[in-house]
């Protein structure tokens, strides 16, 4: 138990240091001359949608886990205002350090810390910009459901302990926080929206539902993410995500196989920068999902593929092409 | 179990500091704050972006392929939320806007310097040259004078100023790349053909010392051809210059070809 204590200790330790240091960096009013705001969505796309609720945050089983996610995500995105505008390529490399850590019985905590590596290619030439993406920290409380007792004894025997029903709720509040770089520039200056953080201290608000059978499983997700101003008084749209998995167990002698299919999506509110609404930056995408998990003693390997079903991204400006993640989880 | 509850209270406090961020200082002081702001001309066909050498067909058939493509912008003023006017100064106030300077995606810019710093929420330009600027007369006319002559916007000084500059070849179901010259002006001072146009912005625009926005004007060039009145190159809309029935007819088409899309705020 002293492990969990310590590593409870740390996160509060960086939950502290990040909210601090946001704060003080609230008050730094000096912006930078030329920089224009016009893919500026794309750092809420690339440093908040791959830690975002319709990309899950754990296992199929909702086991405790520590481990490493990779998400590599392809978009296309117009660069200027007409139909005959030239498209521009952006390439999403992700990997997260990501765990669902158990405090009890009913609490845990899943944290995510994901370093991006990004890359856009206009017209023959390719920008790249890495670096650590924003953090986030979710506390959860779970809610089992027990099997009644059909037994019609007269006896209540308080002392039997209760099965599972193997349906759960979980109830999650959260925060993404700032600790990637939104000013991060690039050599010509192009993009400066292209960014690997969004610079902004956002509340997270989530609902789960699990069952998990000898057979079947369900996994739901509803997340909603109230996003917070930037220093640059930006403000990224308030974004609900959901995700909806099924899957199935095979059982062998030395290892589970839990193939699944899934459908996620977000919806995007507009953008606001000064308070004001910006025009077409709201959106909605709807990906399904196919996948899965392979369990061997302690581990989990896991892997999925998306693509987009339907989406309005930005005034259409913006295309989510596909989406591969793969992950390697050890169980806690 | 109570760090548990200092967890989650600590996750409410960085949500509520989230939330509490709407503390702006609107009594900013902004007397003797100067500010720079960027026009940034788009010149398109319809939803299009313009290209030259590009064939563009009309709403009667007529087609249309151009090779120079320019105009004057004049008497450039914005209006704050509090309703006052800034006018840039006369002097520096005239600009060509020329499809040849674009960048790469084909947009021109105009910077404004030392505008003062305020939020403003509309434009006002004129396109040409104003009578009142054309009587001062050559000498009065500035740098301005020079630039136009170089950049083939003047007839003679007698004639003045060609407002606008279409040349390229246009096609008909019986002709074929015939030559297209579309120069509109206000002749001299028989004729005002000056137009202004006021575009309101869809969001505010906040200038500053230290905040340079930019609005993007989207200019829909065809509806110089189909704007308030529809004309046919085989009616003698091929060849625009001095006439005193077709200048004024173009005149007020091109007041209809310029749209605000977006600004960007810093």
């Amino acid at each position: 138990m002293n492990v969990f204590q310590n590593i409870k200790l740390s996160l509060l330790g960086l939950l502290l240091i990040s909210l601090s240091t946001n704060v003080l960096s609230a008050h730094n009013n000096t912006t930078s001359c030329n920089q224009h705001s016009t893919y500026a969505w794309f750092c809420d796309l690339c440093g908040c949608s791959t830690s975002s609720g319709s990309f899950g945050f754990g296992t199929l089983s909702n086991a405790n886990f520590i481990g490493l996610r990779y998400i590599y995500q392809n978009f296309e995105s117009k660069t200027g205002i007409f139909r005959n505008s030239p498209v521009s390529k952006e390439t999403f490399n992700t990997v997260q350090l990501w765990a669902q850590i158990p405090l009890n019985d009913k609490f845990y905590v899943t944290a995510n810390v994901p370093y991006q590596d990004l890359s856009r290619t206009y017209q023959g030439q390719t920008e790249h910009l890495n670096g650590l993406g924003d953090a986030s920290a979710i506390g959860w409380y779970k809610l089992m459901f027990y099997k009644k007792k059909s037994n019609d004894t007269t006896a209540i025997n308080y002392n039997l302990t209760k099965e599972p029903s193997g349906h759960s709720l979980q109830f999650g509040l959260g925060v993404k926080l700032p600790t990637g770089k939104f000013e991060e520039r690039l050599i010509d200056n192009v993009n400066p929206g292209f960014q690997v953080g969004t610079g902004s201290v956002d509340g997270i608000f989530s609902l789960g539902y699990n069952y998990g059978g000898d057979k079947i499983g369900v996994n739901t997700l509803l997340s909603y993410y109230l996003k917070g101003e930037n220093k640059n008084e930006y403000q990224f749209g308030n974004q609900f995500s959901y995700a909806v998995n099924v899957y199935t167990v095979f059982s062998k002698e030395k290892m589970n196989i839990m193939p699944f299919a899934g459908i996620s999506g977000d919806e995007y509110d507009t953008i606001k920068q000064y308070n004001e609404s910006l025009n077409d930056t709201d959106g909605s995408i709807l990906n399904a999902s196919l996948g899965s998990e392979v369990a061997i003693e302690k581990f989990i390997f896991g892997a999925s593929y998306t693509l987009p079903i339907y989406q309005n991204l930005f005034g259409d400006n913006v295309q989510s092409k596909q989406r591969l993640s793969l992950y390697v989880n050890f169980a806690l | 179990m109570k760090l548990l509850k200092f967890t989650f209270a600590l996750f409410a406090c960085a949500i509520l500091i989230n939330c509490s961020s709407d503390d702006d200082d609107n009594n900013e002081d902004l007397t003797d704050e100067k500010g720079d702001l960027i026009l940034k001309f788009d010149n398109a066909v319809g939803d299009y972006d313009f290209i030259f050498e590009t064939s563009y067909t009309k709403s009667n058939g007529e087609s249309y392929q151009l090779n120079n493509l320019k105009y004057i912008i004049s008497n450039v003023r914005v209006t704050d939320t509090d309703g006052n006017v800034y006018t840039y100064p006369a002097e520096d106030n005239a600009f060509i806007v020329d499809e040849l300077d674009g960048n790469n995606a084909g947009e021109i810019f105009i910077t404004l310097d030392d505008i003062d710093a305020a939020d403003y929420t509309a434009i006002t330009f004129g396109i040409g040259i104003d009578q009142e600027r054309f009587a001062l007369g050559a000498e009065g006319q500035g740098d301005f004078l020079d630039l136009a002559s170089e950049e083939g916007m003047m007839w003679s000084w007698a004639s003045g100023y060609k407002f606008v500059r279409f040349d390229g070849v246009f096609t008909t179901s019986t002709l074929t790349d015939e030559p297209l010259n579309i120069h509109m002006g206000s002749v001299g001072s028989s004729l005002d053909n000056y137009r202004e146009v006021t575009l309101s912005f869809p969001n505010t625009v906040l200038v500053r010392e230290d905040k340079t926005p930019e609005i993007h004007i989207k200019a829909d060039i065809s509806k110089v051809f189909d704007g308030a009145t529809s004309v046919n190159f085989s009616e003698g809309y091929d060849q625009v210059h001095t006439d005193a029935t077709e200048t004024p007819v173009i005149a007020n088409n091109m007041q209809t070809v310029f749209e605000v899309h977006h600004v960007h705020n810093d």
